[in-house]
């Protein structure tokens, strides 16, 4: 779908991207990786030329990107950027139909797609499609900049660092509704993001690059089975590697539990865990910090009396420091009958959750990947 | 009888036309100086180097004394509306043309990032995002423009423009306190009024969006 061929660009005599070559398979989603200065978004600013390489061919279906129209062929690429730049003289409705309307779509094809594209991700079109981008909270504005991406049915679509800038909550729920809509849509998403947690929930391929070169690329699974060198080790976290069974609460916990924030509504929780067919939900702040846990019980029972999630919190609940053996987690859970245990870390931060379902299938795959090895 | 009133009574009508020559020879100007500065700060407004160039070269225009520029242009233009208009004019453009290209300039980089990434062209660039995004800061130059140049046009009287300056300049020459009031007041009055009204259409025009309350 997109194929880069020896692609070089230079900045006067600095070279920030030396020599790619790279494919992105038609409905792929292809995650670019590295630290600042990587040369990450000049690779993916290249696929729609806001950025020209110095030399070697980018080609989408074939055709050499430098023979197109550099207007023509934005059209068709979705564009979504960390800054969000939703335009604020425009309402909703304006700028998600923006391409379209560059593209002289009608009317009402318009507002059928806008209206459409809302409820995709479960805004009502009533109650949004009017408003202007400074009325929406942060993850809203964003949402409407991934829609406005997907307007005019591009089969490309280019994300840089799009979720960087939310809140951590904020962040991956729009993780979560991007991977869904994925599922849906199958677009060819390229992806750029110096989050590794990002990269590995949502990519299907990950090119790890480091001073314009791409030094893996690979799926998930086996950037996390065999790292290439030390700096994709260093890079992905020693801690994720598999090796030697699992040994620490980190190896066998479930890195994104259901959580939400103490101010939260009552209702808005009920809905949550509906949603996502959980009957407890863990409270943290803004920071991660690990307040507590609320109980459908007890949710249920006070929906009437409270009104936010806070009142309700019990806070006084075992938890598992990161680091500690798994054996250890595994003797707390059993000898007191727990369904669950947070894992925090040493600012009480929450990193994960253990489960008997979690360590069981840590076991599993440690067990049958042994068998196959 | 009260002196001002017997002014009035006997000379309105010609308080009522250098008004009107008054308004006709400020407004002209500044609308002159729009027609100029707006075009060519958009242009410079891609143009950093030859921007600062054309700055400092109105900025000096402006430094050069009322009275003296008056003078500079009677050999070349000699008397009349037309050397007021040009004089009035060049010293309109500088708020409105450093306005519209600062306001442009200001307009934040990720909007034109994604424009463009968008897929818009120059143009719909400039009509869709610069110029709406602009709009307040370009009409706040016009505001400030229309409201000294108001009070500069009573100078032009000297050189035979006519307007609320002849009334001024007639009672200077004839120790007349209520004939320079009869000029003064009109000419603040309409200051007061171009300044409020265009206050008003720089409100109207900022984007819903952008505005605060």
């Amino acid at each position: 779908m997109i194929k880069f061929e020896e692609v070089t660009k230079k900045y006067g005599n600095q070279e920030v991207v030396k020599n790619i070559n790279m494919h992105v398979r038609e409905g792929e989603f292809m995650v670019l990786i590295g630290p600042s200065g990587c040369g990450k978004t000049t690779t993916l600013k290249m696929i729609n030329r806001l950025v020209e390489p110095t030399s070697g061919r980018i080609l989408i279906r074939d055709q050499d990107i430098m023979d197109m129209n550099p207007v023509k062929l934005r059209r068709e690429i979705g564009y979504v950027i960390q800054q969000i730049g939703l335009f604020p003289n425009m309402t909703i409705e304006q700028n998600v139909d923006l391409v379209p309307r560059l593209l002289k779509w009608d009317k009402e094809r318009r507002a059928k797609r806008v209206r459409e594209l809302l409820e995709l991700v479960d805004m009502d079109p009533d109650l949004y499609a009017h408003r202007y981008p400074n009325e929406l909270s942060g993850g809203q504005q964003q949402r409407i900049g991934v829609l406005r991406a997907l307007a005019a049915e591009p089969s490309v679509i280019l994300m840089d660092e799009p979720f960087g800038a939310l809140d951590p909550i904020t962040r991956e729920n729009l993780q979560d509704e991007l991977k869904n809509l994925q599922n849906k849509l199958h677009k060819t998403i390229v992806f750029v993001t110096h989050d590794m947690d990002e990269a590995l929930k949502l990519a299907d391929r990950i090119a790890i690059m480091k001073d314009g070169r791409i030094v893996q690329l690979d799926t998930p699974e086996m950037i996390l089975r065999k790292p290439a060198n030390e700096f994709v080790l260093e890079f992905i976290g020693k801690h994720r590697v598999a090796g030697g069974g699992p040994a620490t609460v980190e190896s066998v916990m479930k890195s994104n539990p259901v959580i939400i924030g103490p101010e939260r509504g009552v209702e808005e929780a009920l809905a949550l865990m509906k949603h996502k067919g959980v009957n407890t939900l863990l409270v943290v702040e803004q920071d991660k910090r690990l307040v507590g846990v609320v109980t459908v019980e007890k949710l249920d029972k006070n929906r009437r009396r409270a009104s936010t999630v806070k009142e309700l919190v019990e806070t006084d609940i075992p938890v598992v420091a990161a680091g500690s053996p798994a054996r250890e987690a595994f003797n707390t859970l059993t000898a007191n009958k727990l369904d669950y245990l947070p894992v925090v870390d040493e600012k009480k931060r929450l990193l994960g959750l253990v489960t008997k379902t979690s360590i069981v299938n840590a076991l599993a795959s440690f067990v049958w990947e042994e068998e196959t090895a | 009888m009260n002196p001002l009133l017997e002014l009035l009574t006997r000379s309105w009508a010609d308080i009522l036309v250098a008004t009107w020559q008054h308004v006709y020879l400020s407004l002209g100007s500044v609308a002159l100086g729009a027609l100029v500065a707006v075009p060519l700060g958009i242009w410079l407004s891609s143009r950093q180097n030859i921007a600062r160039v054309v700055l400092s070269i109105a900025g000096t225009i402006q430094t050069i004394p009322s009275l003296a520029f008056f003078g500079f242009t009677l050999p070349v233009l000699g008397i009349g509306v037309l050397p007021a208009m040009v004089v009035l004019f060049l010293y309109s453009l500088l708020p409105i043309l450093r306005n519209t290209y600062t306001g442009i300039r200001e307009v934040p980089g990720e909007l034109i990032e994604a424009g463009r990434g968008m897929g818009m062209n120059d143009r719909q660039l400039l009509f869709m995002v610069k110029l709406p995004m602009a709009l307040p800061v370009i009409m706040a130059g016009l505001r400030i423009s229309s409201v000294y140049i108001i009070s500069w046009a009573t100078i032009a009287a000297l050189i035979g423009a006519g307007g609320l300056g002849d009334l001024i300049w007639g009672g200077m020459n004839v120790y007349d306190i209520w004939l320079i009031l009869a000029g003064t007041i009109p000419a603040a009055l309409l200051a007061l009024l171009a300044g409020f009204t265009l206050g008003r259409l720089e409100k109207a025009v900022t984007p819903r969006g952008l505005r605060s309350t």
